[in-house]
């Protein structure tokens, strides 16, 4: 069975992405595991000159590391990402390369009808930065509008053509990540690109 | 023009912040610019609401009072940086101020194309509708290779990004005009109340503000502590007496006018005859309608509301006081923890001894330009590209606290002719 995260892209202590990803990881659990990955309390990156990383952004990226695949539900603050997330991803990319080649699929919520279409599409270029190079799985858009109520009491989402879409997503999401791992011929060569990157030497 | 710089950046040491200092500095004479930081802001976080603490409100109060904004960008993973991505959404969560504020974009990076999607992205941010700027269209002036762009004094070395940047600047500053012309009709500011009949949380209640004993009237009723005893400030621990001695050892004469109106304190340095403002103690805790002549009200009104809309942060007005002297009186806003204002430091000083002890030090000379009128330095036929009185004396301002010193033990005070602004009190 597959082992996926599931990253909250959001600090907020209520937040209907979160929900999102718990119902996923109940209704998909005879096909993978989903491990929900949080991303409050994270100190603000800073571009540290020290060499060592907080010790809980090692702990994530090893479990990133590990994991087959992973799920990223982001909320939209301001058309973006929120801060928070980018915050994760910054420190994910900062000497450490757990994204490189990483199956990624992106989902999102929001209260609105719209589901977070443009952090969406914003989220898809940050992961493909040289320092991420995550492999998005394509065309194939996630978003969850009016996501406060979009649940049942118990968690589960009530709209049945948004179940069937959700379903058909995740079961290309676990094919992509079998693809993916035959595209891993370049793996090595990706992460040593992404390890020798530097803003400094590109033209 | 008061603009306001974002530095986007969280880093202790950022390319960004530099490209903010060089423009604050080669821009001086075109508009007034402070900088304000991303770092040591909390992370946004719906759940733990700090829009009011005070270091959100200062920045809420600092954009809502500037005529533009323009921030400077780095890009990290294709998009801005957490930290400016942070203060943004706490900008645009419980208060709006960036709501139809001009805003221009800067950015620099290590690479070529650098901070070029980073500022698509910002642009998109900021048009948001719970951001709501107004981004200026067209320009982006994006700072590659910025390892290499500044020389040892934090100048742009190349000539041609210099012209950019200052034709991008010119144009920020029409947009702002253009777009504040959207704007409804000027707001009206409060008019003040010059006799104090209001009252603020520190005003001493039930003594007469006119009488010529205020302050041993007062005194009577709050009993202020006094001589020895020990006072807690920001940041130390001063007797009373020791606060007495270190302000009257200012190099300049100071008045404080409390947010009522209310004239509270001066540094009683000299007789009032040997003072620039021929202040007595009698006048303490006059209404400030009773230290000047009612020609000067409407004047004093507009100075005060100004400062008190945070329109202006300090206002200036050199007053003669006979050859030899640049005598400025100078109103500046006082303003409590939370930012709110809470009245008027009126320091008066002469600048004169201050300019020659600047120009005999570094020796250089103010040449160029109606010398002689402005300041009564030496006056020099010189073509050649100079630094002008406006550059230098904000050279001047920026060495304050060195070139104060040495102004003292020049400056001895001389009788003043008049105090134009403060107008002679009506009890004189
Ligand atoms: C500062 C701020 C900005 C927001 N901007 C947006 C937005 O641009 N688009 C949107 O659909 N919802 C916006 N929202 C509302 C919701 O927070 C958003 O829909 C979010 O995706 C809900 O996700 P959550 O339930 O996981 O927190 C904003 C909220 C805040 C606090
Ligand atoms: C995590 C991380 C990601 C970065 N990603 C980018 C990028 O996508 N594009 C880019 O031009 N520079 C990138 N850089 C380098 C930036 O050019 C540089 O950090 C920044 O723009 C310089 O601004 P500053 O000195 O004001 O912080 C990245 C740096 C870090 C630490």
């Amino acid at each position: 069975m597959k082992k996926l995260i599931g990253i909250v892209g959001t600090n907020s202590a209520t937040s209907t992405n979160r929900q999102l990803l718990q119902c996923m990881q109940h209704h998909f659990q005879k096909d993978a595991t989903i491990e929900l990955m949080e991303i409050q309390n994270l100190p603000m990156f800073n571009k540290p000159t020290a060499d060592k990383l907080p010790d809980i952004i090692t702990e994530m990226a090893a479990k990133i590391e590990a994991a087959d695949g992973v799920i990223i539900s982001t909320a939209e603050y301001d058309h973006s990402a929120p801060a928070a997330l980018i915050n994760a991803l910054d420190w994910l990319s900062y000497g450490i390369y757990p994204f490189v080649d990483k199956p990624v699929m992106v989902t999102g919520a929001s209260y609105g009808a719209l589901g977070s279409s443009r952090a969406q599409a914003q989220l898809r270029q940050v992961l493909d930065a040289p320092e991420l190079h995550a492999m998005i799985m394509p065309s194939s858009e996630f978003l969850l509008g009016n996501s406060l109520s979009a649940f049942t009491e118990d968690g589960a989402l009530k709209d049945t053509d948004i179940i069937e879409k959700l379903d058909g997503i995740f079961a290309d999401f676990l094919v992509f990540v079998d693809i993916a791992q035959q595209l891993k011929n370049a793996h090595d060569a990706n992460k040593k690109a992404a390890a020798d990157f530097d803003w400094d030497k590109i033209r | 023009m008061k603009l306001l710089g974002i530095v986007g950046s969280a880093a202790e040491e950022s390319y960004n912040r530099q490209l903010l200092q060089y423009i604050e500095k080669e821009f001086a004479n075109q508009f007034d610019f402070e900088l304000i930081e991303v770092k040591d802001l909390p992370m946004f976080d719906e759940s733990n609401d700090q829009t009011q603490s005070v270091a959100i409100q200062n920045l809420n109060r600092k954009i809502l009072k500037a005529d533009g904004v323009i921030i400077a960008t780095p890009e990290h993973n294709h998009t801005v940086t957490p930290a400016l991505k942070s203060l943004i959404e706490w900008l645009s969560f419980k208060i709006h101020p960036l709501a139809t504020k001009p805003v221009m974009i800067v950015g620099a990076s290590f690479y070529d194309q650098g901070t070029s999607r980073a500022q698509l992205h910002l642009r998109q941010i900021l048009d948001s509708p719970g951001v709501n700027a107004i981004v200026m269209p067209g320009n982006e002036f994006l700072l590659g290779n910025v390892k290499k762009a500044f020389d040892e004094f934090g100048n742009l070395k190349d000539e041609k990004t210099r012209a950019f940047l200052q034709s991008n600047l010119q144009k920020f500053l029409k947009f702002i005009s253009v777009v504040s012309k959207l704007d409804d009709a000027p707001e009206q500011l409060p008019d003040e109340d010059l006799q104090a009949k209001g009252s603020v949380a520190t005003t001493i209640p039930d003594v007469n503000m006119s009488s010529d004993h205020w302050v041993e009237e007062a005194a009577a009723k709050v009993h202020p502590v006094k001589g020895d005893t020990y006072v807690q400030l920001d940041h130390g621990i001063l007797t009373v007496n020791q606060i007495d001695e270190l302000l009257k050892s200012m190099p300049f004469e100071i008045t404080l006018v409390d947010g009522n109106n209310q004239f509270l304190y001066f540094n009683h340095t000299s007789e009032s005859a040997s003072m620039f403002a021929h202040r007595k103690p009698e006048q303490v805790g006059n209404p400030i309608g009773d230290c000047h002549p009612a020609r000067a009200y409407n004047h004093v009104k507009q100075v005060i509301s100004m400062l008190r809309a945070g329109k202006l942060d300090v206002f200036r007005m050199p007053v003669p006081h006979g050859p030899g002297k640049y005598v400025v009186h100078n109103y500046q806003a006082l303003h409590d923890t939370e930012g709110n204002y809470a009245g008027i430091n009126e320091y008066i000083l002469d600048f004169q001894p201050i300019i020659d002890w600047y120009l005999k030090k570094t020796g250089k000379e103010l040449t160029g330009g109606n010398v002689d009128a402005v300041s009564g330095a030496s006056k020099k036929d010189n073509t050649e590209k100079t630094d002008a009185v406006p550059g230098a004396s904000k050279k001047v301002s920026r060495q304050q606290p060195d070139a104060i010193s040495g102004a003292s033990e020049k400056a001895a005070p001389v009788k003043p002719d008049v105090d134009a602004v403060s107008g002679a009190s009506k009890k004189d």
